[in-house]
């Protein structure tokens, strides 16, 4: 499997983010670097859900997951997980 | 109402304030000699309907002379008016009439002809609701049914007689006044700004829908009638507060919601020669309580709703029910000397109303905070309190912190079921009309001053204006409901 780049990531979580937890809403502001748990977006209910997400579309062992909320804290720190727990698969 | 003495009042005033205006509506003024006459026609009409003495008759409440010569009518002739809203659905209208055991219902038109149409008895509809007595009430008014169907709250007689004495006194009222009545007729405002005025054979200016959100309109209604006294929500000051100012107003009652801070310097400036008043109070009990607004309120000072009215006692509870002695917060339980007996639906007393001390006590629902001065603020619904995530939210606090927000016009929040986190949080959001907020914008701002569980799970943002209820309120329900269809759809 290729492993798709942080570019390409970032942007299905943000689709993500935006079709399962902001249903209807305009999230054009919803940047890389956008507090989505300080804002409520992910709760601590949407923090399991999101963690099932990335487990089961990254392939991403949810042992290696330290589910803390400041890895979840922006699309960019989720990206930022994934690459890194995906790194050793992909070499 | 309220009460076969108010029926004679009116009609002595025929004697002694023939020539004076009793009502006007925008297009008519009927005079106290003319109201009589029109009330003594439709009680010769009602006699010849036949009915049994303290039958229940339905008057759907058209704001009209005609409408409340009607009503005086029916005090006369010693029947029960049943007022329901103009606006009810025939079915829920139908519902209303049969559990109160109504056998007609009637109307008058503009020429003042009683239509009648009689209602068939539904002994299964009526089980469980009292038979009103005519010795103990004239008047049966409904609450809003903002909390599901509307409930049928008797107004006594001698209550309503207490009620207005105490009005006429609370703001020296004479039969030279002239009020403003902008509230729907089957509103329990109606005892002091219809029926309070009638009694003394002052003036009623009857305000009807199609006039209600017009500001142009009603400036000139109040400064061409020289009116007195200015009775209303929040709303309806705002309304009159972008016309000129109104030096004939010398009396300006806040009542149905919580005044906004930043309207009371323009309502000061329209109203230069009034004295301002915030009454607290509902259909189950009347005005409980009442604030003297100082025309230099301490800035940034959350209005209280005040002290108790004379004869009211309050008591404040804390979550076991124990009353408190001093200062503290909890649920506001009141005994007024103007209250409903009760329920029509009996079933419903047990819950509603306590006896502490001999007197029955009404649970009010709100949620209060008495300060070491004794002065009374209201914090919110007991219902507006919510859990999230097991959490308890105030449902007003949010709306607050929102509307602190310069991009934001007004903001409610309401809560929706949610399987998982007990209940969740919709904010609809009206904003202005150079804002750029969006909804993540907003979660950030309220998530900067609240705890988490208060930022709202979805957001509306709209540049419509909210919408509102026939009495100006924001109608939560519908706001609910709405967001209840979209989701269900989606």
């Amino acid at each position: 499997m290729t492993t798709p780049t942080p570019h390409a990531i970032a942007d299905e979580l943000r689709a993500h983010i935006a079709a399962e937890y902001l249903a209807g809403e305009d999230a054009s502001d919803l940047t890389d670097d956008f507090d989505i748990v300080a804002s409520g977006v992910i709760d601590s209910l949407g923090l399991v859900r999101l963690v099932s997400h990335i487990v089961t579309a990254y392939q991403v062992p949810v042992d290696d997951l330290e589910i803390k909320p400041e890895h979840f804290r922006s699309i960019a720190a989720i990206t930022e997980l994934i690459v890194r727990h995906s790194a050793p698969a992909a070499a | 109402m309220p009460s076969p003495h108010l029926a004679d009042a009116v009609g002595a005033h025929r004697e002694r304030r023939a020539d004076r205006v009793a009502l006007s509506c925008c297009h008519q003024s009927v005079t106290y000699r003319q109201l009589d006459d029109l009330t003594s026609t439709f009680a010769d009409q009602l006699d010849r309907l036949g009915l049994a003495p303290g039958a229940v008759v339905c008057v759907p409440a058209h704001k009209s002379p005609q409408t409340v010569a009607l009503l005086l009518a029916v005090f006369r002739k010693g029947l029960v008016a049943l007022v329901p809203s103009p606006d009810l659905g025939a079915e829920a209208l139908a519902r209303l009439s049969r559990q109160a055991r109504a056998v007609q219902l009637l109307g008058a038109d503009e020429r003042g002809t009683l239509s009648a149409e009689p209602i068939p008895p539904d002994e299964t509809e009526a089980a469980g609701f009292a038979i009103p007595d005519p010795d103990r009430t004239r008047l049966l008014l409904t609450t809003s049914g903002s909390t599901g169907t509307p409930k049928i709250v008797p107004i006594p007689a001698d209550g309503f007689t207490a009620f207005a004495d105490w009005a006429t006194d609370a703001f020296a009222l004479t039969g030279d006044d002239v009020a403003l009545s902008y509230a729907p007729l089957n509103f329990d405002l109606a005892l002091l700004d219809v029926w309070t005025f009638l009694r003394l054979g002052a003036q009623v200016l009857l305000v009807g829908k199609e006039q209600a959100a017009d500001a142009g309109r009603l400036a000139e209604l109040v400064s061409g009638r020289g009116v007195t006294f200015v009775q209303g929500v929040p709303m309806l000051h705002r309304l009159l507060a972008q016309g000129p100012s109104q030096p004939t107003v010398r009396q300006a009652v806040f009542t149905g919601e919580a005044m906004p801070a930043d309207l009371l310097p323009p309502v000061f400036e329209a109203y230069p020669e009034a004295r301002f008043h915030n009454v607290f109070g509902c259909t189950e009990t009347n005005d409980s309580f009442v604030y003297e607004v100082p025309r230099t309120p301490a800035p940034q000072a959350r209005m209280p709703i005040g002290r108790p009215l004379p004869g009211v006692r309050a008591l404040v509870l804390t979550p076991d029910g124990t009353p408190l002695d001093g200062p503290g917060t909890g649920e506001l339980v009141v005994s007024t000397p103007f209250q409903t007996d009760g329920y029509l639906r009996t079933a419903l007393n047990e819950r509603a109303f306590t006896e502490i001390d001999g007197r029955a006590h009404y649970r009010t629902g709100d949620i209060v905070t008495r300060g070491a001065d004794g002065l009374v603020h209201l914090e919110g619904r007991a219902d507006w309190q919510v859990k999230v995530r097991g959490i308890r939210t105030n449902l007003q606090e949010v709306e607050a912190v929102i509307t602190t927000h310069p991009d934001v016009a007004e903001a409610v929040v309401v809560a929706l079921p949610d399987d998982q986190a007990g209940a969740r949080l919709h904010a609809r959001v009206t904003l202005r009309p150079t804002a750029v907020l969006t909804g993540l914008g907003l979660r950030s701002h309220v998530g900067a001053r609240l705890p988490r569980h208060a930022i709202p799970s979805s957001v509306h943002l709209t540049d419509q204006p909210l919408p509102r209820t026939s009495t100006g309120k924001p109608d939560r329900n519908r706001i609910r409901d709405d967001r209840m269809k979209e989701t269900a759809t989606a």
